[in-house]
């Protein structure tokens, strides 16, 4: 028998598991500290009386609005790079300009390194020139946010057909024009859903942003873990479940009812695509844009960012004391780094196999067409006493929000209370939030999954067990996989930010050496991040492209 | 004369999905080794008696009776073991199709096999003479170890045949099983569809958009208009005028 892709790269999956639990130190040391049990118990009693006082539910309040206000502007400047830098690097703006040149791999090669850095990095770096101004936390969320949207917006403007494009270059019409009347319109809900999809991404970004004292639920959260007052902490959690679960629930409304089922389409071959929405909501496009600019223009007015200091003559001044005092690069720290490195890949391959793992677990009971009366797997049709599945759904809906909604760092802290500092809880905290966004995208793959197969296997009388076996799990096997190769990329930018609360790997030397403004090993350890970043990345295409 | 039971029955049988009716109070019988088609526009209701047939849909109103049992007061697993016993051949597009061939044709037994002999041949195929006996009877016998989407449409509808054949049932529902294939291969697929059931004397219905090969591959023609048995008569019964009366657009009338 040959060996497939699937079972070659299963068994480099397994291996580099193993291998990063050895790294761990799964097999040699104390990993458990039982002393913090007692405080991690108190916590979790606390989420059962959170501390309603009207003085702490004004402060939510703002504090829930600050981190909305960050996400909203934060997406708003990096949709407008996005757009900007989608177009400039897409193969088909200059195709349609009749320049067959090279120069759009050119500024998508540069659009790769702030795409790299993690916001809080970003963050970090605004802090040391504009201190905790908002105009810090927004800008730290537009560099790579608006990096990413360009990468996905100008993949989306490649994919679409050309045709179209090209009929009406070949009449005549002027390329802009040309552009606007074929591509634009025809691209324009894949980049409207992904658009939702980064809003979504910024809330919990926003979030994160508010520990290094950006302000926000991510900040008060911080306090109150760090001051042990968890009735408190519980009050700001509760906020940001709300928060979280009210925009992803509002952005999974609009897609649907613009017709775009999937909030990011990994590009796996193109199946069976379900039929096109009937045209009558296609019209409610037009109330989107006075909302969204009612909801950005409040945004503005709550935290009012001070953009002259975008051009301020202090903020040149501390930009050149930056380049000045970051060159020449030290590189005596490199031999330290080289474990470090290791420790990063191994921390985001742990959280990676634990997220995958849990979120398809959750995914299915979260998904909403299998056990439900109606659903496929649901034994008893007609009768609809069952509330199992009802509870199951819920439940595992709410695990999914949590885990999302609550920042990694948090989940480092709390993991803290019981585990030794290392990589394993730094893992196992990434690994949660991300189970939250990856059991979410698979719960969204199983519902739009092609129902047709699993009818026929069910007309004929299979078990339903089988039909899981069968149909469903090869079904949506490949999808996962890339899902979780996808996140695996993310997961390795966010080391960064556990190995802020002490977790390890290059996060925390990254921080150390910003804190302690020593810029020239900085921009060393960056450059071996951004290596390392773009290791991940090739390994993570390579593996999803053979695994089509 | 005395007639054996029949393998369908419908009594006064009506399906509604919201306020469009699919079906109005059908009732008919297929005894066995009948050789049926379905035939009259899309929207008529062949896929929704299909699927009535076979138990994925339960009727809104009346009794759908296969093999001496009412469907709709089955318990799921006495359901699951009527199903058994009818293969429905869909078009293509009902496959697995990034399993491989062999699975897809095994498929076709999940109804006999235990959960752990199932788990065992997604990793080491089981059963494989069968599978390729039942291949190299609808003639893509090599293809067995490939990727079922790797395989044209023909060939797929191919694989959907072996699979039941592999489930060996007593009646096979078909479809409209040659709906996307060019006119070569629909003879093909309808030859061997009419030899199964010829050969075993197996019962027969399947739904066409051909007249043609309704009148020569099926001894029954059912045809359907608006959810109502239009007609239902031997094939040198059924007259161009009455074909052309199934066809007639609704304003015409």
């Amino acid at each position: 028998m040959t060996v497939t892709p699937s079972l070659k790269w299963g068994l480099i999956g397994l291996a580099a598991i193993v291998l990063s639990l050895a790294q761990a130190g799964l097999f040699q040391q104390d990993l458990f500290n039982l002393n913090g049990a007692p405080l991690l118990w108190k916590f979790i009693v606390a989420s059962v009386h959170p501390d309603f006082s009207p003085e702490l539910l004004q402060t939510t309040f703002n504090a829930t609005l600050t981190t909305l206000a960050y996400a909203v502007c934060g997406t708003f400047f990096s949709l407008i790079l996005g757009i900007i830098g989608g177009v400039l690097t897409s193969e088909v703006w200059w195709l349609s300009f009749g320049q067959p040149s090279r120069f759009w791999l050119l500024i998508r090669g540069f659009l790769a390194a702030p795409r790299a850095i993690h916001e809080l990095i970003w963050g970090l770096f605004f802090v040391n020139i504009w201190g905790l101004d908002p105009l810090t936390a927004i800008v730290a969320i537009t560099i790579p946010f608006g990096a990413i949207t360009a990468k996905v917006f100008s993949e989306i403007l490649d994919e679409t057909p050309r045709q179209p494009l090209l009929i009406l270059l070949n009449s005549g019409f002027s390329p802009l024009t040309a552009f606007f009347y074929s591509l634009l319109p025809q691209a324009f809900l894949n980049l409207l859903s992904y658009t939702f999809y980064r809003f979504e991404c910024s809330i919990r970004s926003a979030a994160v942003l508010g520990i290094i004292g950006a302000g926000g639920l991510g900040y008060e959260i911080f306090l109150s873990l760090q001051s042990l007052r968890y009735e408190q902490l519980w009050t700001f959690f509760y906020a940001l479940f709300i928060l979280n679960g009210l925009v992803d629930l509002s952005s999974a409304w609009l897609r649907r009812q613009l017709g775009c089922s999937s909030r990011l389409d990994l590009n796996l071959q193109q199946t069976k695509k379900k039929q096109a929405p009937k045209d009558i909501v296609r019209r409610r496009y037009f109330l989107l844009l006075p909302v969204s600019l009612a909801l950005l223009a409040l945004c503005f007015w709550v935290i009012n960012p001070d953009f002259s200091k975008l051009w301020a003559l202090r903020t040149q001044q501390l930009l050149g004391q930056f380049v000045r005092s970051a060159l020449p690069p030290d590189f005596s720290e490199v031999p330290r780094l080289i474990p470090q490195a290791i420790e990063t890949v191994s921390m985001s391959v742990l959280a990676i196999a634990f997220s995958a793992f849990g979120g398809l677990l959750l995914a299915f009971p979260a998904a909403n067409n299998f056990f439900l009366p109606g659903g496929l797997l649901n034994s008893n049709p007609g009768k609809s006493a069952n509330l199992l599945p009802q509870i199951m759904l819920l439940l595992s809906r709410a695990i999914l929000l949590m885990c999302r909604a609550i920042p990694a760092p948090i989940w480092a802290l709390v993991v803290l209370f019981v585990m030794f500092p290392g990589i394993l809880p730094g893992a196992i905290a990434l690994g949660l939030h991300n189970l939250g966004i990856l059991g979410r995208l698979m719960a969204e793959v199983i519902e739009n999954q092609d129902q047709r197969p699993l009818e026929a296997l069910k007309a004929q009388g299979t078990p339903n067990s089988l039909i899981f076996l069968y149909g469903v799990l090869p079904l949506t096997m490949p999808r996962f996989v890339a899902y979780s190769l996808y996140r695996w990329e993310v997961c390795m930018r966010e080391t960064v930010i556990v190995g802020l609360v002490g977790a390890g790997g290059l996060g925390r030397s990254l921080t150390e050496q910003l804190s302690s403004f020593d810029y020239r090993s900085l921009i060393v350890t960056l450059g071996g991040f951004l290596m390392l970043t773009f290791l991940v990345d090739w390994v993570s295409a390579t593996a999803r492209r053979s695994l089509r | 004369m005395d007639l054996p039971a029949p393998v369908f029955e419908l009594k006064h049988v009506s399906q509604q999905f919201g306020q469009f009716s699919a079906l109005t109070d059908i009732s008919l019988q297929i005894y066995p080794g009948e050789r049926v088609a379905l035939v009259g526009s899309s929207g008529a209701g062949k896929s929704t008696l299909l699927q009535l047939l076979n138990g994925t849909l339960r009727s809104t109103q009346g009794e759908v009776w296969a093999m001496g049992r009412n469907l709709s007061q089955l318990s799921s697993k006495r359901l699951r073991q009527i199903q058994q016993q009818i293969g429905t051949i869909y078009q293509q597009l009902h496959l697995v199709d990034n399993l491989r061939v062999i699975h897809n044709v095994n498929a076709g037994q999940l109804g006999r096999w235990s959960f752990l002999k199932a788990l065992t041949s997604l990793i080491v195929p089981l059963e494989t003479e069968t599978a390729i006996k039942a291949l190299s009877q609808v003639g893509i016998a090599e293809k067995v170890y490939e990727r079922t989407d790797r395989l044209s449409g023909g060939q797929q509808q191919r694989v959907a045949i072996a699979r039941v054949l592999v489930q060996n049932p007593i009646v096979i529902l078909a479809d409209e099983p040659i709906a996307s294939l060019d006119p070569e291969l629909s003879r093909e697929v309808m030859d061997l569809l009419r030899n199964l059931a010829q050969q075993t004397h197996r019962t027969l219905i399947v739904s066409l958009h051909d007249v043609d090969f309704a009148r020569s591959h099926c001894d029954r023609i059912i045809g359907l208009r608006q959810g109502k048995v239009l007609f239902d008569a031997a094939p040198h019964q059924v007259s161009p005028d009455l074909i052309a009366d199934l066809y007639r657009l609704e304003s015409h009338r």
